[in-house]
């Protein structure tokens, strides 16, 4: 791995063959204030695997649709300074001709499959500039994106992993030189995000196509991508190759961009030794800037493998208290470890009343084939108080269904649902919602109203509450929501959308919350906002069950885990026993976060679930060793 | 530079963008009301005909003419081809009378924060819809019928059918569905709306140049399209003449009737928007609950 | 209530496509599905618009022959053709019944009977010629005969969007309910939940307009980008696209065939009006 990247580097000075290059462009929106890009200038390397990372409203997108022309061509606002895309000035050929060159794969990739079946949509592009074998292209594109079904199937019929690849195949039918993708993991699974970045890494490096990402998932960049470049305020602050663009962790964090795992595990590490004995180790990241040009003296890892290697290293270095091949497992840190994840509430504890009660529930939809689809084949379980479920498992493992069935917007087709005594099958949905609340995965389509707060008033005037208006505006304060209140919820930006969907969640006064993937399409520095609001939600319910594929969420949140495969569940149990299972995750689709893939494969046990409990562990498994080597 | 001077122009794809939006709602709509039941007491029939509000807000919002021909493709594509209902040349009459309806009632606002000429203009929307239609009706068992004249009753029967028809529509789903949601839309989506699709919303300014441009378009288009809605239905029957048909349908029939019940939905809107209006200066605020 | 969720069921999202796919490939191998669709249209042209100006009982009652069958050849179900031609004749019936306030009688009956039949063979014509064409042919033929692209992009639009808009307005529908409170006693013949519902099925709309633009937004800018106007100022695509297009024998037998049929007709009717 650090070869390859001493041998690119190299390459690098000799004569660049720049793709792309943008000369102090700046951009203002027809009918808005402030430009969105101010002055960027920046070159792309032809074949290279470019990462584009800033905070929201950095312009990352605005920058990406300069190439293709649909800025200045499409929307025609104020544009000065030069694009070059293949030696081509984007102000002197429109989007057509520069759309040969370029293709774009947006972030809501959903609409811009505009074709009803898969092959028409593919070859559509190839149509429109009138090549006779349009059709060819089409399947050419489909094989190269490697989506595999039949060409007459209708768009709706994919899943959200084949919509994207789809996407994609329309995107290169014409064959281009550079290839554009916004966020390709915000809305597919781990696991499809990773099919698809092995995708583009193929069309990268087997079919020499340029390759800009934007991207936020540092834990991706570090594995694919081999140059980031940073925007921040309409400006491109920098381009690094990655290795370096991902320790610059002061602007990184300025940037609301968190580095990977193991790269904060490490950098967690060497400040609290840096703290402990100040200056006295030389080979250490405290002056590791100074070397950042041989990245074999790089500080700190940035990738899993890596991480792992200069863990172990470390451990050579400086061994460590080797008590059964693991590292620093002392009897009373493994009891905090239980006593963070409280007690879970397990079947034969019957000393609470449970909240909701499924037996035996059976559901299915029509398909199109006329035959039924079996979602849900024969669940029961039970959730009481103090209840934090984490319901995971891979797309249709019939999450998303189940929850509904607890609202009782549909009702089980055998068995049955009581929720606090309610039977759902005899109860209305309106009914239902005094005790349930469902968050939807999407939370624009909960603002039915045309401002946050009349969103989150809604249920309570309709049921014209006492004082209605005293408690909107604390429930308002405490979501941070109170400066934002009089805006209309589909012009915010994802995370104020998220905290305000929550924040009408909790106005219901509810004992139960649903939420559907409440942390997808955030970057990680929201996702940690929504985490900590999530934290502090089972002081306003009793039960919060939450449906997610984002691991990271359900090891430092969830008190029990609900595995789901194929209408039923295979696992309902505590974190350990959840991620302590190699085969149950590979079963399920699942991947754990990195931290606890770092520390599964250093050998501790327990597991780390977080880097906050790594470094400490780490810490304080080095303090004693340090002790003994006083003491010997 | 060509495309900065162009920029309070609506470009070629701000059009596509305002005629898809157009296409998508109100053909979704459409296929929504298709379920929604009648209750049909008599001649009087309580249904759900069209949710009307939907191209007269976008025709009051953006430029009328792709919203409303947007809206009535969409009604077309979504209501009948998808469904397997495609009826032919009748699609093409619905088409014309109700793209030119909802054209001239976009037209009819040049400020779509003045909520009379907002209710104005939706109730204007719905009465041209419905009353070409009902000519088509009356038209088709005029054309359809040998000695229209000559059979007892009919001209008279069909006329009160229709014009029943007409009443009910134009009060029922005029006002429950065209009247009350459009002002309640459009004051909401007026400056909102327009920033998602990278536009500018139309403003008092632009009203002026607006009008100039419009004005003799409006007058060209809605002869263009009287002429083809009436060649679509009536195509040239050779032995009658279309002047015969006009002083035939206003003496023997008695046109009292048509302009009676229209004079009654319009006095009907009339109160209603005054009402409106009256209450929500009263409150001073926007806010109108249905 | 029960009705509520029954309906609510056929606007799922499954229920959608499943009748999207019923027209799609519905009635894909019959003899007529196989003709040019321009040979459809002209056959269209002829039953679609003749009877109008047909007075004549017995070339009317050979027309609605033929159009039983070729609307059986369609296979559509005879069942529709049931419902159709009872709704025609229950309209006829209002009118009749109508007239009689204004002095009609007996003779009202036969002119409104005659009036049905034509109106049942237009009716038939043009399910025999749309209901053998999928969309797609449709739209392609639409095309070929000059009617403009936007129409063909509109229907394929449809076919791709449908599922995906039925499935927002469901979700922000049950926003509403999950949030709001259904009236407590259904009042007069449910008039009370009736209004509930229309209200929220109404104000759905505010929240989708917003999404939907947004959508639609991306989906423009996809079209410029797989150049959807360029191919407006070129012809070459269009060409492309409909090179399949062929008469061939089939349809020089069906257009024959059917001349043949209305002339004999025609011959027939006036030897028996003689």
């Amino acid at each position: 791995m650090y070869q390859d990247r001493t041998l690119l580097q190299e390459a690098e000075t000799a004569e660049p063959n720049w793709i792309v290059s943008i000369d102090n462009v700046t951009f203002t929106y027809p009918g808005a204030e402030a430009p969105v890009l101010n002055g960027v200038s920046l070159q792309i390397k032809r074949g290279d695997f470019v990462a584009v990372i800033g905070g929201n409203g950095s312009g990352k997108s605005t920058l990406c649709k300069t190439l293709n022309g649909l800025i200045p061509h499409y929307y025609v606002g104020d544009f000065e300074g030069s694009v070059r895309v293949n030696g081509l000035q984007t102000l002197e050929h429109d989007v057509a001709r520069l759309s040969r060159y370029v293709g774009y794969v947006y972030q809501d990739f959903e609409n811009q499959l505009i074709r009803p079946t898969v092959l028409d949509d593919a070859s559509f592009a190839p149509l429109n500039y009138g090549f006779e074998d349009y059709r060819a292209r089409g399947l050419r594109a489909l094989h190269l994106v490697d989506l595999t079904v039949d060409p007459k199937e209708f768009i709706w019929q994919l899943s959200g992993g084949q919509k994207h690849q789809l996407a994609l195949a329309g995107a290169i039918s014409l064959d281009p030189d550079i290839l554009i993708i916004d966020e390709p993991v915000a809305q597919l699974d781990p696991c499809h995000a990773r099919e698809i970045y092995d995708l583009l890494r193929s069309l990268n490096e087997q079919h020499g196509k340029t390759i800009i990402v934007i991207e936020h998932h540092t834990e991706f960049i570090a594995e694919y991508c081999r140059q980031v470049v940073l925007m921040d305020q309409g400006r491109a602050v920098w381009s690094k190759p990655v290795e370096e663009a991902l320790l610059e962790l002061e602007q990184l964090r300025s940037s609301h961009i968190y580095p990977p795992q193991v790269t904060q595990a490490a950098a967690e590490i060497a400040k609290a030794r840096e703290r402990n004995s100040a200056g006295m180790d030389v080979s250490w990241p405290s002056l590791g800037r100074a070397n950042l040009g041989l990245p074999h003296h790089a500080p700190y890892p940035i990738t899993l493998d890596e991480g792992a290697a200069y863990f172990q290293r470390l451990q050579q270095l400086e061994p460590q208290e080797e008590s059964g091949g693991g590292i620093g497992i002392t009897a009373d840190f493994d009891a905090d470890a239980d006593a963070g994840i409280t007690q879970a509430n397990t079947d034969d504890n019957t000393d609470t009343n449970p909240i909701i009660e499924a037996k035996h529930v059976r559901f299915s939809y029509r398909t199109v084939s006329r035959e039924r689809k079996m979602v849900l084949r024969d669940v029961s379980v039970t959730f009481r108080t103090g209840d934090l479920v984490a319901l995971v498992g891979n797309n249709g493992a019939g999450k998303s269904s189940f929850m509904r069935l607890i609202t009782g917007v549909t009702k089980p087709e055998s068995g049955r649902i009581v929720v606090k005594g309610m039977d759902t099958a005899a109860t209305t949905p309106e009914q239902l919602a005094n005790t349930v609340t469902y968050i939807y995965q999407n939370p624009e389509e909960m603002f039915i109203e045309d401002s946050i707060r009349k969103d989150v008033e809604f249920f309570l005037k309709a049921r014209r509450v006492e004082g209605y208006k005293e408690k909107v505006d604390a429930i308002l304060e405490s979501f941070g929501l109170t400066e934002l209140q009089h805006r209309d919820g589909r012009l915010l930006s994802g995370g104020q959308q998220r905290r305000a969907s929550l924040a009408i969640g909790v106005a219901m006064n509810p004992s139960v919350i649903l939420l559907d993937e409440p942390t997808a399409n955030l970057d990680i520095a929201t996702r940690k906002d929504i985490t900590r609001l999530l934290l502090q939600l089972n002081r306003h319910v009793e039960t919060v069950i939450v449906a997610t594929h984002d691991m990271q969420l359900v090891a430092e949140w969830a008190n029990r885990i609900i595995v789901m495969h194929q209408g039923d569940i295979i696992r309902d149990g505590t974190r350990e026993s959840v991620f302590g299972d190699a085969g149950l995750l590979e079963q399920a689709g699942l991947r754990a976060p990195q931290i606890l893939e770092l520390s599964r494969r250093l050998g501790m046990t327990p597991l780390s679930y977080t880097v906050d409990e790594f470094a400490q562990r780490w810490n304080e498994s080095r303090k004693e060793a340090a002790g003994h080597g006083v003491c010997s | 530079m060509a495309q900065l001077k162009q920029r309070y122009v609506l470009t070629q794809s701000q059009k596509m963008m305002v005629f898809i939006l157009s296409m998508s709602l109100y053909g979704l709509s459409n296929m929504i009301t298709e379920l929604i039941p009648s209750i049909r007491l008599g001649p009087i029939e309580l249904s759900v005909e069209y949710f009307a509000f939907i191209p007269l807000t976008l025709c009051i919002l953006f430029h009328p003419f792709y919203a409303a021909v947007g809206a009535a493709l969409g009604e077309v594509i979504f209501g009948e081809i998808m469904l397997g209902q495609f009826g032919g040349l009748g699609e093409l009459e619905k088409f014309i009378g109700f793209s030119l309806a909802m054209f001239i009632a976009g037209t009819l606002v040049n400020d779509p924060r003045n909520r009379r000429q907002v209710g104005v203009a939706a109730m204007m929307g719905v009465i041209i819809h419905q009353f070409i239609s009902c000519a088509v009706d009356i038209g088709k068992v005029w054309i359809g019928v040998e000695e229209f004249e000559a059979v007892p009753g009919l001209a008279q029967s069909v006329v009160v059918v229709e014009g029943v028809a007409f009443l009910n529509d134009v009060l029922f789903s005029g006002i429950l569905f065209a009247l009350l949601p459009t002002l309640y839309l459009v004051p909401r989506l007026y400056g909102k709306i327009e920033p998602l699709l990278g536009m500018k919303p139309r403003n008092n300014k632009m009203k002026y140049s607006l009008g100039e441009i419009m004005a003799p378009r409006l007058i060209v288009v809605s002869v263009i399209l009287a002429v083809l809605a009436a060649l679509a239905e009536f195509l040239a029957e050779s032995d009658m003449a279309l002047v015969e048909w006009d002083a035939d349908f206003l003496e023997s029939i008695g046109s009292w009737f048509i302009w009676v019940s229209i004079g009654a939905a319009a006095a009907v809107a009339c109160l209603t928007i005054w009402l409106l209006v009256r209450r929500g200066k009263r409150s001073g605020t926007a806010g109108t609950g249905i | 209530m029960e009705y509520v969720r029954k309906l609510m069921d056929r606007v799922s999202v499954e229920g959608v496509k499943i009748e999207l796919l019923n027209t799609a490939y519905g009635n894909g191998n019959t003899f007529l599905a196989k003709l040019d669709p321009r040979t459809l249209f002209l056959w269209y042209l002829y039953f679609g618009i003749a009877p109008w100006f047909i007075h004549s009982e017995v070339l009317l009652l050979g027309m609605f022959l033929l159009l039983v069958v070729t609307t059986m050849m369609s296979r559509v179900s005879p069942l529709i053709i049931g419902i159709l031609c009872l709704g025609l004749l229950s309209q006829a019936g209002y009118l009749f019944i109508v007239s009689w306030l204004f002095g009609g009688g007996g003779e009202t009956i036969l002119p409104l009977l005659k009036l049905t039949m034509k109106l049942s063979v237009i009716s038939m014509a043009s399910i025999t010629v749309f209901c053998s064409m999928d969309p797609e042919k449709l739209s392609d033929g639409l095309l070929r005969i000059g009617v403009p692209k936007q129409v063909s992009f509109g229907i394929a639009y449809g076919y791709r969007m449908l599922p995906s808009l039925v499935e927002e307005y469901h979700h922000i529908f049950l926003s509403f309910r999950l949030r709001g409170v259904a009236p407590r006693r259904h009042g007069l013949l449910y008039w009370r939940s009736i209004v509930y519902f229309l209200k929220i099925a109404v104000l759905s709309f505010y929240p989708l307009i917003l999404s939907i633009a947004k959508r639609t937004r991306t989906t423009v800018e996809a079209l410029e980008a797989k150049g959807f106007s360029y191919a407006y100022h070129s012809p070459e695509a269009k060409r492309i696209k409909l090179s399949y297009m062929k008469f061939t024998a089939r349809d020089a037998v069906f257009l024959l065939g059917s001349g043949l049929y209305v002339v004999l007709l025609h011959v027939l009717a006036a030897q028996i009006s003689i």
